[in-house]
């Protein structure tokens, strides 16, 4: 399984893929902000995003609607990992596309759980 | 500044230190107006903008720094060297997020900027109005940080004075 990382932050890029690693998932591809995601993905497939909100260039939400858009990944699950955590951000997520959200700061518990939530459905 | 506004940072920023860093934090007291911060030359700042207006500033030595980037990533301070400035950019912008959220369910709505980090010598943040600032000392073991609101515009939440 492939997972797509967004985040400006690298060390945040890092502490998720670790966190991924750690859960047993090793195949991890990276971007450095929205833009980026768009390129990479239209370099092969990935099975899961993980995006960032707030990045320069293009923004995780404008990335999600614009992942949205593209055949190739219409339905590819999307978790966002934010500090955006006010009730009317979790709201626009949702309906941008995102299907599950996690708020910074995170154990990598939290980020098991909610991958194997979006993965039930 | 408001007591609660303080204590949300407070929590804000012991909470990232716990669950990002893997480090407790000891707080001291909280010192009002323009502190002083012996030594520290890692500075990150998250503006913010909304029902009130500020900044929330993040203060370290380089070698504290270097020591909480190595933290987050599961690497030993030796071996950390250009990472220092986005780690300390991603603790300022989740602690200046958790604040934020904390203010949000007291009815402040705010957006927040990308952080900024800078590297340097004693830095002293001086905001272009007059504004309110708390300084908010922690210890990190033997280590000392520090985390900064300042506030350039507020309603009576965050001054505890009436809006400004």
């Amino acid at each position: 399984m492939r997972f797509l990382v967004v985040d400006d932050s690298s060390t945040m890029r890092r502490i998720i893929i670790n966190t991924l690693q750690k859960i047993g998932h090793q195949d991890c591809v990276e971007a450095a902000n929205g833009r980026e995601g768009v390129e990479r993905l239209a370099q092969g497939a990935v099975d899961m995003i993980i995006t960032d909100w707030n990045m320069p260039e293009m923004s995780g939400v404008e990335f999600v609607r614009a992942v949205r858009a593209m055949d190739s990944h219409a339905h590819v699950p999307v978790l966002m990992v934010t500090t955006n955590a006010a009730k009317d951000d979790i709201v626009e997520a949702l309906r941008a596309g995102v299907n599950n959200y996690v708020v910074k700061p995170f154990t990598p518990d939290v980020i098991k759980e909610k991958i194997d939530a979006v993965l039930a459905r | 500044m408001n007591p609660e506004t303080v204590q949300h940072l407070r929590r804000a920023t012991t909470e990232v230190f716990e669950t990002m860093v893997f480090r407790e934090l000891s707080g001291g007291d909280p010192i009002e107006g323009e502190a002083l911060r012996s030594g520290s030359n890692v500075v990150g700042t998250v503006g913010f903008a909304g029902s009130a207006c500020g900044l929330v500033a993040f203060y370290s030595t380089l070698d504290t720094a270097r020591d909480i980037a190595g933290a987050m990533l599961g690497l030993p301070p030796t071996e950390v060297n250009g990472e220092v400035a986005d780690a300390i950019g991603e603790i300022t912008n989740m602690v200046a997020g958790s604040f934020r959220t904390r203010m949000a369910a007291d009815g402040d709505a705010w957006a927040i900027s990308v952080p900024t980090v800078t590297i340097g010598s004693d830095f002293f943040i001086k905001p272009m109005t007059n504004g309110r600032r708390v300084l908010l000392p922690f210890r990190m073991g033997a280590q000392e940080i520090f985390v900064e609101l300042i506030v350039t515009k507020s309603r009576d939440t965050t001054s505890g004075e009436g809006t400004s």
